[in-house]
């Protein structure tokens, strides 16, 4: 049989497999993973839409709040920046250990984008705060941190775990996988047509999440901070994120294939993986290279945001202390992802349908 | 193809400490074979070992010279409906047809042409359209029996083919097995109904625990099954009269007129000394209309070779 033929038998799986992934009851669940991150800054936009909305016929010009200074009474506030957003006292209060708190006032602005808070304990102003309505660089760590945190080690993680041990596994569970072998085709290539359906819809699901979510994230905020951020540095940003998570896909692809292929139970490989990576980081130089977190946290255009005063480590775990180059860590998630690939081949060809032990 | 038959060589398979088959030689020339066995007896086994979904631990086996470990140019000679579906989730009849046509490397209109003539084959053009989901347990075995026969393979392995239809497409589809193995092909299937595999097997492979207890031709078997005395039916107008004389001869061990008091059911154990008996019987004036072996049959043969408790 040719290559050319091997390589239309392996497409022809691979949209037959497709509509399987996409469109299987049991990915719901992926999608939700996906599509969470963008659903809750979707609600943090919307929020901070109608709050501009809200307050638009109630700014207070930034010049009117400039000068106030701590000593100030309330009243010379009130009267140099007019009606505030709101006006509030706490009484005064004595705590059980004898320590006492005068009666605080607390007046709060709106200057067109920050929101200006004013505390005044016996009638002088003690602090004053400013708040910004939408904080774009805020949103951007926020984000930097769901990506990391969320999307990398939680939704994409599980998600290729569902997707891609359901490719072998599910199929023998539901008793079809027989339709797969008796067609005349190598195993291999059955391997790779069903791998690589996995790796699109992966693809599609979190790569597109992770770009929708950063889309949502730029939604709501000024045009003008929009503008100095796209194209350059956000479109490259963006790029960076679907890329990574692309990769990730990638590469948790093939670790699930073959562990799918390997183990009847999904929980043994995840919980396994799932500490592997945790604890790459702490471990030897060479031993980090055999986990995907490693290459991918590489590729993230914004650097973990991590607690300066967090115990050192925690700050290890959370961020590689020698990452590897952008194309270190592409090539060495390539060459990660053809040795479980290899690893996964020779499995498959051993594989036997015995759907009564399963 | 050197050999055209399919050859199991001391072949042994174990599901861990489970015995699946042992020590399994055989050679299955083209034609209907029939594997016939208990549940459990290993007739599953042997389908999917001469179909490479799983591998023997011990021996080889070859299908028409083509190894089982060769998918690739193995499933293009074979076609195998197992006893599972395994069609995809929402599929129709000819999508689940013509899905596996185009994964055998067929184009799109190839495999809808060839899609239409499988299903029209097991009278199923009808029902095509609908999901598979919806079908009947017959219809099931038909559009199985379909994707099996598709591509027109060299060898059709059926497990339990016959399960499940009505009476008047059973016949169609022994129809189909018969044309098949008038081409000079392999038809190989496992079946519980013993006399229709009786009726239409050129070979019966009797299978028991992971063993082949007998193969061959049923004659040919159960001439060599010397512990049972032979049955044969004998039709003659006055049965009493004959089953005295019958008496006479040391070879009959059993006479017992049937229950329609037209005949009788002999019993002896040597079947050239009945033979003479009969003849002279009829020289000497007793009629008899026809003599017809009652054992030579499968069920037969499985209940002396295997047991009552198959």
């Amino acid at each position: 049989m040719s290559g050319a033929t091997r390589l239309r038998q392996t497409w022809t799986i691979t949209v037959l497999q497709l509509r399987r992934v996409f469109l299987a009851r049991r990915s719901l669940w992926v999608y939700l993973l996906a599509l969470f991150p963008a659903a809750a800054f979707l609600i943090h936009g919307i929020d901070v839409v109608v709050t501009r909305e809200r307050l638009s016929d109630q700014i207070t010009a930034p010049a009117l709040l400039a000068d106030v200074r701590e000593g100030d009474s309330a009243e010379e506030l009130l009267a140099r920046a007019g009606e505030p957003l709101s006006d509030r006292t706490t009484p005064a209060r004595t705590f059980d250990n004898g320590r006492e708190r005068p009666e605080r006032r607390y007046i709060r602005y709106y200057d067109g984008q920050n929101r200006r808070d004013f505390r005044f304990e016996s009638g002088e102003l003690t602090r004053q705060t400013s708040r910004p309505l939408a904080d774009f660089d805020e949103d951007r760590v926020v984000y930097a941190g769901i990506f990391q945190f969320f999307y990398l080690r939680l939704a994409i993680f599980f998600g290729c775990l569902g997707i891609f041990m359901n490719l072998f596994r599910g199929e023998m569970l539901d008793k079809t996988l027989h339709f797969w072998f008796l067609v005349p085709a190598r195993r291999e290539v059955l391997l790779l047509g069903k791998y690589l359906a996995g790796l699109i819809a992966s693809i599609a699901i979190f790569s597109l999440g992770a770009a929708l979510c950063y889309l949502v994230m730029l939604w709501p905020h000024e045009a003008v901070a929009r503008a100095a951020f796209w194209p350059d540095p956000g479109l490259s940003h963006l790029l960076w994120y679907s890329a990574a998570a692309a990769l990730a896909c990638l590469g948790y692809g093939s670790v699930f294939l073959a562990a799918g292929l390997l183990l009847r139970n999904p929980i043994i490989p995840a919980v396994v993986i799932l500490f592997w990576e945790g604890l790459n980081p702490v471990l030897p130089a060479l031993l980090q290279k055999l986990s995907v977190l490693y290459y991918v946290q590489a590729l993230t255009p914004v650097p973990t945001p991590t607690d300066p005063g967090a115990p050192l480590l925690v700050q290890l775990f959370i961020a590689p202390a020698a990452p590897p180059t952008v194309a270190r860590a592409v090539f060495g998630l390539l060459a990660l992802t053809a040795v479980v690939l290899w690893v996964a081949a020779l499995s498959v060809r051993r594989l036997e349908i015995n759907y009564s032990t399963d | 193809m050197s050999d055209p038959e399919i050859v199991f060589d001391g072949v042994s398979k174990f599901y861990g400490e489970v015995l699946g088959v042992n020590r399994v030689s055989l050679r299955i020339p083209p034609g209907i074979s029939s594997l016939v066995g208990p549940n459990g007896s290993g007739k599953t086994t042997l389908m999917n070992l001469m179909t490479g979904l799983i591998h023997p631990d011990r021996g080889t086996i070859t299908i028409r010279g083509l190894s089982h470990r060769d998918p690739e140019r193995l499933m293009r000679i074979t076609g195998y409906a197992t006893q599972f579906d395994s069609a995809p989730r929402g599929a129709t009849g000819f999508e689940f047809v013509s899905t596996a046509l185009r994964l055998e490397g067929y184009s799109r209109r190839e495999a809808e042409t060839l899609a239409w003539n499988a299903l029209e084959v097991v009278d199923l053009t009808e029902a095509a359209k609908r999901k598979i989901a919806a079908y009947s347990k017959g219809m099931r075995q038909r559009v199985r029996l379909a994707q099996a026969i598709a591509h027109e393979p060299d060898v059709l392995v059926l497990d339990e083919p016959l399960n499940g239809l009505d009476p008047l497409v059973r016949a169609q589809t022994i129809a189909v097995f018969e044309r098949f193995a008038a081409r000079g092909r392999h038809v190989v299937l496992s079946s519980h109904v013993l006399h229709e595999v009786d009726v239409i097997s050129d070979r019966v492979i009797l299978i028991a625990n992971g063993h082949v207890i007998a193969d061959g031709d049923i004659r040919g078997m159960r001439d060599e099954i010397d512990e049972h005395p032979r049955q044969y039916l004998v039709r003659c107008p006055d049965p009493s009269r004959l089953a005295s004389r019958l008496f006479e001869h040391d070879h009959i061990t059993q006479v017992q007129v049937h229950e329609d008091r037209r005949g009788l059911l002999v019993m002896t154990r040597s079947q050239n000394d009945f033979a003479r008996a009969l003849g002279q019987l009829a020289v000497d004036g007793h009629s008899v209309e026809s003599v017809m072996p009652v054992d030579e049959n499968v069920d037969a043969l499985y209940k002396y070779l295997i047991g009552d408790g198959a």
